[in-house]
Order: C-alpha cells, then structure tokens, then sequence
C-alpha cells in the first residue's frame, strides 16, 4: 500500500517522531498510537472551568490570561494532538502557515484604521460618536447594572432630544410657514387654508388647551379642518404645549 | 469490493490526498474564519461601548456547548484510533457518538438564539449582536455539515470500507472545534 510509505522526517518537535512510522496495519495515517487522547481530553476540561472561573476574580488582566491565552492552550493541544499536526508532514504545516501569515497580514493592515478613531492628521468623527452614544446610553441603565443577567431588556433607542423650534420647522413649517403666515409649501394643495399664527384674531378664538388638543389629535378633535394631522405619537402634552409657546412668542407681533 | 487504482499517495509531499485535500480546505477555513474573528476583535477594542451588548450572553450556556464539543472531539479522534486499527464498527460508533454531540450542539444553540430573539436581540440589532450571529452561525452551518459527512462515513465505515475517510472527517471536525475554542472567550467571556 502507498500510505505505507515510510513516514520518517517528522518533525523534531514531538518526541514520537522515533515511532511515528511503524506498526500501521491498514495504512490510515499511521501515527496517534503513542497519544493519551483521555489526557489531553481531561486537560481541556481542567483548562475549560479555568477560563469559566477566571472572570470571578474580577480581575481584568486575569480574565484575558484565562479566556485568551487558555483559548491558544487548548486550540495548540487539539491541533497537535487530536488532529496530529506535531506529526505531520511539512507541506501541512506550511500550507497552514501560510493562511495564519495572511490572516495576520489582512489584521495588521486594516486593524489601525478600525481599532483607533484618531491620528496624525485624521479623526474619525462617526466612528467617536457612535462610541459616545453608546456609552451614555449605556450610562443611564448604570442603576441596573449589577442586575444585568439575561432577563434583561435590549435597551431602548436613545431619545432625541425635544426642541420646540426643531419641531417647528421640521414638521409644522411644512404647512403654516416658516414664517407662521399658513403659506408653507404644502398649504397650496390645502382647503381650507392653514391658520395664519400671525393674526392676533387666531390668538384671541383659541386657548392653549385647544391648541395643545389640535396638535396632538389633529384638527377634527376641535371641529377644524382633519387636514391640520395628529402628531401625539411624536409629542406629548407638555411638549405640545411648548410648540404653542414657541409659535405664540415667535410669530405674534405684539399679540 | 474493488477499486480502479488511483493515486492515494503523492510521492513530492508524501501525504495522503484525501488529507492533504483536508488541509487546503482547512487552509481557506483559516481565512474565512480568522477574518471574521479578527474584524470582530478590532471592532470590539476601537468600540468599548459593544461590552453593554456583550452582558447579555449567556456564558453558561456556551461553556457547556463548549464542553459538547470538546467531548465530540474526543470521541472523534477514539473513532480515528479505532479505524487505524481496522475495527471499523468500532469507529462507525465513535462516530455515531460525535454526531450526537453536534445535535446536542445545535439543540442547545437554537434554544440559545430562540431566548434571545424573543427578548429581542436579533442580528440587526447592533453591531455586536450582527457579529455574534454571522460568526456563530457560520459556525454552527460548519457543524451541520460535517455531522451530515460523518453519517456517510458512519455508514461506510461500519463495513469497514473507507476507513481513511475518519481520520479525515476528524481533522476537520477538530478544526471546528478550535473555532469555537476561541469563539467562546470573545463572545461569552469577554464582557
């Protein structure tokens, strides 16, 4: 048979090199005889439960020790022994080799750019951002956080923060106006036409508590026109009532 | 039983093809793997924030998954012993017991996902949760696959024809073990 080949020129790094090639009745890769696979099973095990263990110690340096350098451990003893690599021939070796010498290539050549935001001449602004908001968010769950376990919820989207002008001009401005006279660019289309926030006679027919209703719940929840639409899923009360204050101060001359 | 001859033996490397076949394959395993797990890492270093995302897996569940497959592999490489031997029903068991360890790996990984996508931790959910299950699932697509290879080999092997072939499907199954190895510190350790 051709895999009876002699196995001879392992490498000298094993100690069963002198064995390695004898024996094999069947021609199956005739090594591994001389392994105590129970051994080096039972050491994975030992080494399993530290790398569990290691993190109670709380202990930052320990936690890596035993997470990433038990983690080449026991990756080393399955290679070399479960897998035969300490007694196989060269080519597999290189063939390997040069795989990992790509992988540390391709990690060496783009981890820079990834693992830090700034440098010479250059900073990745959303990359700190993105950081930055994921720590603060992270901050506000701080009270629960020696309870963190499983059961806990994913953390909600970060709230965007309220600002009345904002609100304004991103969603009323469409219709009544930047300006607050009714002639946005959408009013064209509208019958009737929408409210003119510059006329003291708006002010006088209306109170607060109408206009708070009207932006939360549309204008047919006062009579008016349904095409005034219900924005209470993006605004509550309170800051409804802040968009009347705004539009009232910024508008109303002299109302 | 007869086989055309062919060549089971290349004289430059002195390797058997089948298993010089298996380290390409592991070769390219090596990039497509090492590639995943080092983007991951230099995410995980350049952005502190993915340890509040890292606090929700659960570690116990992937030491034992860990231990299933620390043990599968042992019973792979007993398989590979027994067939080195020539005892190939021997080896059709060891292997028989392997394939058990990769549906235990697998049940107890869909129950892992199931949890967590019901509370809400689902692969668009940020960028660690999209590295956890890309790298986890390819992982466990590697375990399916060679659990499907080892019942054809089972089945040959248990009339001992083809036992080279597993030693073969070990070596890749050790491979997938390793994978893991590190998988388990960087997704459940790490914190």
């Amino acid at each position: 048979m051709a895999e009876n080949i002699e196995q001879g020129g392992h490498g000298g790094d094993q100690g069963h090199g002198g064995h390695g090639g004898h024996g094999a009745e069947h021609g199956h890769g005739d090594h591994g005889h001389h392994i105590n696979y129970k051994k080096i099973y039972l050491v994975l095990l030992v080494l399993l439960v530290i790398s569990v263990a290691g993190p109670f110690l709380g202990i930052f340096w320990v936690t890596l020790l035993t997470a990433f350098g038990i983690a080449i451990v026991k990756a080393t003893l399955v290679v070399q022994n479960f897998m035969h690599l300490k007694i196989e021939r060269q080519i597999a070796k290189w063939v390997l080799a040069a795989s990992l010498l790509l992988l540390f290539l391709f990690f060496a050549g783009v981890a820079p750019d990834v693992m830090k935001h700034d440098g010479a001449g250059w900073e990745n602004l959303a990359a700190k951002a993105v950081v930055d908001a994921g720590i603060d968010s992270g901050e506000e769950h701080g009270e629960e956080g020696e309870e963190h376990d499983e059961e806990a919820e994913p953390e909600p989207e970060p709230v965007v923060a309220f600002a009345p002008d904002q609100a304004y001009s991103q969603i009323c401005s469409t219709c009544h106006g930047a300006g607050g006279r009714g002639d946005g660019a959408g009013a064209a289309a509208l019958d009737p036409k929408p409210a003119d926030f510059t006329l003291a006679e708006f002010w006088e027919t209306r109170t607060d508590a109408d206009l708070v209703k009207v932006i939360r719940e549309g204008g047919a929840s006062v009579g008016k026109s349904a095409q005034m639409a219900p924005w209470g899923a993006l605004y509550d009360e309170e800051q409804a009532q802040q968009i009347v204050d705004y539009i009232r101060n910024t508008f109303v001359q002299g109302g | 039983m007869s086989y055309p001859p062919i060549a089971t033996q290349r004289r430059s490397t002195g390797i058997p093809t089948g298993r010089l076949a298996v380290w390409w394959v592991l070769a390219s395993e090596v990039v497509i793997f090492g590639g995943l797990l080092a983007s991951y890492l230099m995410f995980r270093i350049g952005h502190p924030e993915w340890a509040d995302a890292a606090v929700h897996t659960n570690t116990w569940i992937g030491a034992f998954n860990t231990f299933v497959l620390l043990t599968s592999s042992f019973t792979a490489v007993l398989g590979h012993q027994a067939a080195e031997r020539g005892e190939g029903k021997l080896a059709a068991r060891y292997l028989i017991y392997t394939i058990l360890g990769a549906a235990t790996f697998v049940g107890v990984k869909s129950y892992e996902w199931w949890y967590e996508i019901s509370h809400g931790y689902t692969i668009t959910t940020n960028n660690f949760w999209s590295f956890y299950y890309t790298a986890a699932g390819l992982h466990a697509a590697h375990v399916i696959a060679g659990a499907v290879i080892m019942g054809y080999i089972a089945r040959d092997a248990a009339k001992n024809v083809n036992l080279h072939r597993v030693e073969l499907i070990g070596i890749y199954w050790h491979f997938v073990d390793v994978v893991w190895i590190f998988l388990f510190p960087l997704l459940y350790i790490a914190k």
